[in-house]
């Protein structure tokens, strides 16, 4: 169908973040709080021979998401051209799925106490609008488009040019935001930002180690209990209640 | 009328005398319970048919696939699902809420507190020999109960413990309040909340509808009605208590002439 | 016009000046054209962004009299729809609940904040009556005028109407002036705004102190983004590791006020080892066989010593420069006052640029293509005999020009009467306590003063002191005279319309121009009768029609910015009294300056101080966004760098608390430090624009420091009058001392 995907040049990025309020100007997010962030990287090496970038972060929308089944309602989705999404009116702001991102991108907002996130501005791509935080960078640093268009920019970043993916060893579940860079840039924002294994949040973990289960126990041993009474009824016969 | 002396425990009916009683009824239940229980009855299944549907993550769902999907394109999204949940919700907290600031002084504090969830010495017995007796292990007869006897009352409890925990936690699950953590512990306790009263109610189900010995009872919640045999049987504090009244209301009614001071 | 645009198809119109069917006539109303927002209609009105001075294309949804959003105009010929963080929340200026509301007078002491609300008239009234009183009392060149900003222009001349020469704003002096006469020295033409650098064809970019990347000038960055992305090298000289040093393929952590020094010995190097591009220059260029005597001496060994940049780099990077030339970009910087001989600096990168050809040419520094602005008739200035009181064109004597005013000049007649009194300012769109050095200085004149006016947008300190507060409406509330920029490629005109009704009761330059002018009898001297007058008459040679531009914001015409696009009719191509590149500089000689530069170190820091220098943040412009909440929330004060060397004997961790204290005994404002290798072990670096003192910008309040109050001394270019701000030492103190 489609794979929307984000390409950061990183050799470009200035860290000015006109990305961080274009987006929120958009999207309303809150202060405090960010769809898209840029931070530096941290500094390498000693004066004068140094190094430093900017590494973009947002929702990467990845190819196997850990917070899609994190999500108790099913608020959050991912939709047939991989961007991942939440339904406002299904979120009750649990946190389950902020925890469950490796990459951070989430947050809730306050306000509105739901859950919040870069969507790739899936209502302006509908008006055939680039997202706006492609479009309002003033060094072009973001590319946005089709991975399954080999016309696109981003197919030929990705496939052809070397672009690559924050992944660790312990999380590699796809992410279509990718960077290009020098070795050094890649090796900084690596070192500076790891993702890490989703979390599950405490009231998950005892729902899924010890809650549910107990629950299924209690009814179905009712259950059990009822049916049993039920087949003895049968088998015994009516008896009127003075009896 | 019948000017027998009430017994104070279950004597052995004459064939003829249990007929009789049989034919008449006595008021068990107020048209306000009555109503009160089938609208429980109906915002619990829909609350319960809704509610399992929205539980979609695979490390939290009880439902299968199909389920979900079913349920959901009933209500024709489960947005939609979670609107009607939600709305349902709202509605019961605000009806018992009402229920409860206009009935507590006259109903709610006798009713509940001691007949509805009391248990006494009578209860523990009747609970005893009762699960003894589903096992085929006794013949001893069940001890005299009131107007709920004790599998009853017990549920009771259980729900008066549960739906303040379910409908607290729906609230804060609506409306976000006390922050993402209190969201996220509301979650699963309004799952446990509901999973013990769907146990409970599994028995009380049972035991209301399709257990021949208690079908009196189940046509109680309906016309709000017992036949006396029944009560004299099932819940003979009750009978007795209900009889006393009646015969003091009815000597008060019958026994007094024109000419003579009533008596107090 | 065609009304059923969709938001879509209004951003793929092209900006080829097409046609739009429509009347020329004038609208009253700016051009809303129809859009989609969701399932909502909004209006899409385009105008253009003052949240700095770039003026960067801006589309601002509307709906209900209500600004939703603003992004960048896709249709604007420079800046091609992107905008930066601070454009983007242009919105929190607008519904800023601290800005300025109401007309104000004073009613407490000065300084006190102490004003009350009056009307319009009577603010106006009273403002009339005083300067008449002024000039009955002193005659009007006791009046001196601080006008900043695209409406200035009326004020500029509603005042020289009214009778005083004195007019200054600080982009000359405290800014880009050194250059601008430097390179009109040099070539014929100052560099103007926006620089006319060619960074997206270039093939060596050379940054001196410019911090691209940290100053944001949208098109700027996107041709500088371009330009390396098409393999441009990249060289930046800077005692900090700016971002752009990151990008850097040489960085050169130059020591403070050496620069010229390592010009003179890229010169020598050019010079000796025949790298220069000689057809350019026996083409275009005199003066050449002075040069090179003059740079003889000044070989990178010699220079080595005095940039701590080693003899090596310095030829490596001149031989760099040489093999790309004429395509380097030596970018002549914007603002340029640091070290008091900023003009001779300027000059000495000039000749540089001369030297490799790339004045002029592709990937250089292009040239600008005139465009016709229509001229509004005036009647003739008064002329004044009294002549200027800030000491251009006579103590210095290359800041001749009406535009090249000295703030620091109109402050020093204040205090000291001399060369006769100055009684009353009048302040227009310029925080003159925090973007004019030598703080301390500017407030004692202001409380010698009999009137102070200022007009402003926020309640920034000087309001505090003024006598009559005007509020002005933000950019996007109202009209302004349109851009029309020459140093861009392609040339263009842009309007500034506005998105909405102005606020509260604020009210646009425009408006308040012309009522002084008419309670001061000066309606001849702004006679058009509205801003669409006003933009029809300036634009009317263009061949544009107002609607047109309107609607699509800005409307560019064809460039040529190269030598070779030049024909006979386009002028000389250098300008000069000599019609060429003058390499030496007779008008230099002949003022008794250096007719080429001569290196001379800046004072060192004492032991145990560091050298102040600041610099720009990418989210601020400077004081002029410190209140904007959602810029606060990104970067909400700034932080000092020094060295980890430094830090460590200091004993200072990263985020403690520090104050500064300067040569003189000034402190600063408790500031947070940042400990990094990113600096020289000499220098302390803070980014200009915090440490607000006026309790009502409430968000800005107190949050950082302001390095304005500690630069107390300046080194003043002789040539020009031009203000060196980086002449200041600094010792940090730990803890919050006395501010």
């Amino acid at each position: 169908m489609a794979r929307y995907a984000m390409v950061i040049k990183t050799e470009r990025c200035v860290g000015c973040q006109s990305c961080t309020v274009a987006c929120k100007s958009e999207w309303k997010v809150p202060n405090g709080f960010a769809r898209t962030r840029v931070p530096e990287t941290g500094t390498r090496g000693t004066f004068p021979t140094l190094s430093t970038c900017f590494h973009v972060k947002q929702c990467n929308h990845c190819d196997r998401p850990t917070c899609v089944p994190a999500c108790p309602s099913g608020a959050t989705y991912q939709a047939d051209d991989g961007t991942v999404h939440i339904d406002r009116a299904l979120c009750i702001g649990c946190g389950a799925c902020v925890a469950a991102c490796p990459y951070g991108a989430r947050y809730i907002d306050p306000s509105a106490g739901k859950a919040d996130k870069c969507d790739f501005c899936a209502p302006r791509r509908e008006q055939g609008l680039l997202p706006a935080c492609v479009l309002t960078c003033p060094a072009e640093a973001k590319i946005f488009g089709d991975l399954e268009d080999p016309s696109s920019d981003v197919y030929r970043l990705v496939y052809h040019e070397g672009a690559r993916r924050m992944v660790s060893n312990a999380v590699s579940i796809g992410p279509n935001v990718y960077y290009t860079g020098t070795p050094e840039h890649l090796e900084l924002q690596a070192a500076s930002f790891v993702p890490v294994p989703p979390r599950t949040i405490a009231p998950g973990i005892i729902w899924g180690a010890f809650a549910k289960n107990l629950v299924l126990l209690a009814v179905g041993a009712s259950f059990a209990g009822q049916a049993i009474a039920f087949f003895r009824q049968l088998a015994v016969g009516e008896k009127r209640f003075e009896d | 009328m019948n000017q027998q002396p009430i017994p104070s425990h279950p004597v052995p009916l004459t064939a003829e005398t249990a007929t009789a009683m049989e034919q008449l009824s006595i008021k068990k239940h107020d048209v306000a319970i009555v109503l009160l229980h089938w609208f429980n009855a109906s915002v619990w299944f829909m609350e319960l048919l809704s509610g399992l549907a929205l539980i979609v993550a695979p490390a939290y769902r009880v439902m299968p696939q199909w389920y979900l999907t079913m349920i959901a394109s009933a209500f024709g999204s489960r947005a939609n699902l979670l609107r009607v949940h939600v709305a349902l919700g709202l509605t019961w907290i605000v009806v018992f809420t009402v229920y409860g600031v206009f009935g507590y002084r006259n109903y709610l504090r006798k009713e509940v507190l001691v007949n509805e969830i009391g248990l006494d010495q009578d209860d523990w017995q009747w609970l005893r020999i009762r699960l003894l007796l589903i096992l085929n292990r006794t013949k001893e007869p069940l001890p005299e109960q009131g107007s709920y006897n004790a599998g009853q009352k017990l549920f009771a409890l259980l729900v008066y413990m549960a739906l303040p925990v379910i409908a607290i936690t729906g609230i804060i699950m609506t409306f976000r309040l006390f922050g993402t953590a209190a969201v996220a512990w509301a979650m699963l306790l309004h799952f446990v909340a509901v999973g013990m009263v769907v146990s409970g109610l599994m028995v009380h189900a049972y035991m209301g509808a399709v257990f021949p010995e208690e079908r009196p009872a189940f046509f109680s919640m309906i016309t709000g009605r017992v036949n006396e045999l029944f009560a004299y049987k099932h819940h003979f504090k009750w009978w007795k208590q209900a009889k006393i009244e009646q015969r003091s209301w009815q000597q008060e009614f019958h026994s007094a002439t024109p000419n003579e001071p009533k008596r107090d | 016009m065609n009304s059923k645009i969709s938001r879509r198809d209004f951003l793929k119109v092209s900006t080829a000046g097409a046609a739009i069917a429509g009347a020329t006539s004038a609208t009253a109303e700016p051009s809303r054209l129809p859009g989609r927002r969701g399932n909502e209609r909004v209006e899409l009105i385009a105008t253009n962004c003052e949240m700095c001075f770039w003026r960067c294309g801006v589309l601002a949804e509307v709906k209900d009299g209500k600004v939703l959003k603003l992004q960048g105009n896709p249709n604007h010929p420079m800046t091609k729809g992107k905008l930066c963080a601070r454009g983007n929340a242009g919105t929190q200026l607008l519904y800023d609940p601290d800005r300025l509301k109401y007309p104000e007078v004073r009613t407490g002491s000065r300084g006190s904040g102490k004003l009350k609300r009056v009307s319009w008239d009577e603010a106006l009234d009273q403002f009339a009556a005083r300067l008449k009183e002024i000039k009955q009392k002193y005659g009007p060149e006791a009046v001196a005028v601080f006008p900043h900003g695209v409406s200035s222009g009326f004020f500029a001349t509603l005042m020289k109407a009214y009778g005083t020469p004195n007019a200054a704003e600080t982009a000359f002096a405290q800014c880009f002036g050194p250059r601008d006469v430097a390179y009109l020295l040099t070539f014929g033409r100052p560099v103007g705004s926006p620089e006319p650098v060619d960074l997206e064809e270039s093939k060596l970019i050379v940054l001196i102190g410019s911090h691209i990347g940290e100053n944001i000038f949208t098109s700027q960055v996107t041709a500088f983004s371009q330009g390396l992305s098409r393999g441009a090298k990249l060289l930046v000289v800077d005692p900090r590791f700016s971002t752009a040093a990151s990008k850097a393929n040489w960085w050169l952590p130059i020591r403070p006020g050496s620069d010229i020094a390592l010009f003179l010995a890229w010169s020598n190097v050019l010079i000796t080892e025949n790298l220069y591009d000689k057809e350019y220059l026996d083409q275009y260029a005199i003066g050449f066989k002075e040069l090179t005597d003059h740079v003889q001496g000044f070989t990178p060994e010699w220079a080595e010593s005095l940039t701590d940049i080693s003899a090596s780099q310095i030829r490596e990077t001149a031989r760099a420069m040489a093999e790309a030339k004429p395509a380097v970009a030596l970018h002549p910087g914007r603002h340029v006052t640091w070290y008091g001989n900023d003009t001779q600096r300027a000059r000495a990168m000039a000749i540089l640029t001369a030297l490799l050809g790339a004045y002029g040419r592709k990937g250089g520094i292009f040239l600008p293509t005139k465009l016709k602005q229509g001229k509004i008739p005036l009647p003739p200035m008064p002329d004044s005999e009294k002549g200027r009181a800030d000491g251009g064109g006579d103590r210095y004597p290359l800041a001749a020009e009406e535009a090249q005013g000295l703030t620091q000049g109109l402050i020093e007649a204040t205090l000291t009467a001399k060369p006769y009194p100055i009684k009353a300012w009048v302040v227009y769109g310029q925080n003159v306590l925090e973007s004019i050095p030598q703080k301390q200085r500017t407030l004692e004149a202001i409380k010698q003063l009999e009137l102070l006016v200022v007009v402003d947008v926020l309640p920034n300190e000087q309001t505090d002191y003024a006598d009559i507060v005007l509020p002005e409406a933000t950019y996007l509330e109202r009209y302004d005279p349109p851009m029309i920029s020459t140093t861009s490629k392609r040339p263009f005109v842009s309007v500034r319309q506005p998105a909405c009704e102005p606020m509260y009761e604020t009210k646009p330059g425009w408006w308040i121009a012309k009522q002084m002018a008419k309670r001061l009898d000066l309606d001849a001297y702004l006679p058009w009768s509205d801003p669409d007058d006003h933009l029809r008459r300036v634009i009317a040679p263009l061949g544009v029609n107002s609607s047109e531009l309107m609607s699509l914001g800005a409307v560019s015409f064809p460039g040529k910015p190269y030598i070779e696009d030049r024909v006979e009719g386009d002028g000389p191509l250098f300008p000069t009294q000599s019609g060429k590149i003058e390499l030496y500089s007779a008008v230099l000689n002949d003022l008794h300056f250096d007719p080429m530069p001569v290196y001379h170190a800046p004072e060192q820091p004492p032991s145990g101080y560091l050298r102040l220098i600041y610099g720009r943040a990418p989210m601020h412009t400077m004081t002029r966004s410190e209140n904007n909440a959602w810029l606060d929330d990104l970067m909400p004060e700034n932080q000092v760098w020094v060295s980890t060397k430094n830090a460590s004997s200091l004993r200072l961790t990263e985020g403690d608390v520090v104050t500064l204290e300067n040569q003189d005994g000034i402190r600063s404002d408790p500031i947070h430090v940042r400990v990094t290798e990113r600096i020289r072990d000499d220098c302390a670096y803070m980014v200009h624009g915090f440490g607000a003192v006026a309790p009502k910008e409430r968000k800005a309040y107190r949050r950082g420091t302001g390095d304005t109050k500690l630069i107390s001394r300046v080194a003043v270019d002789p040539i020009m009058g031009g203000t060196g701000m980086r002449v200041n030492f600094v010792r940090l103190l730990a803890g919050e001392g006395k501010g």
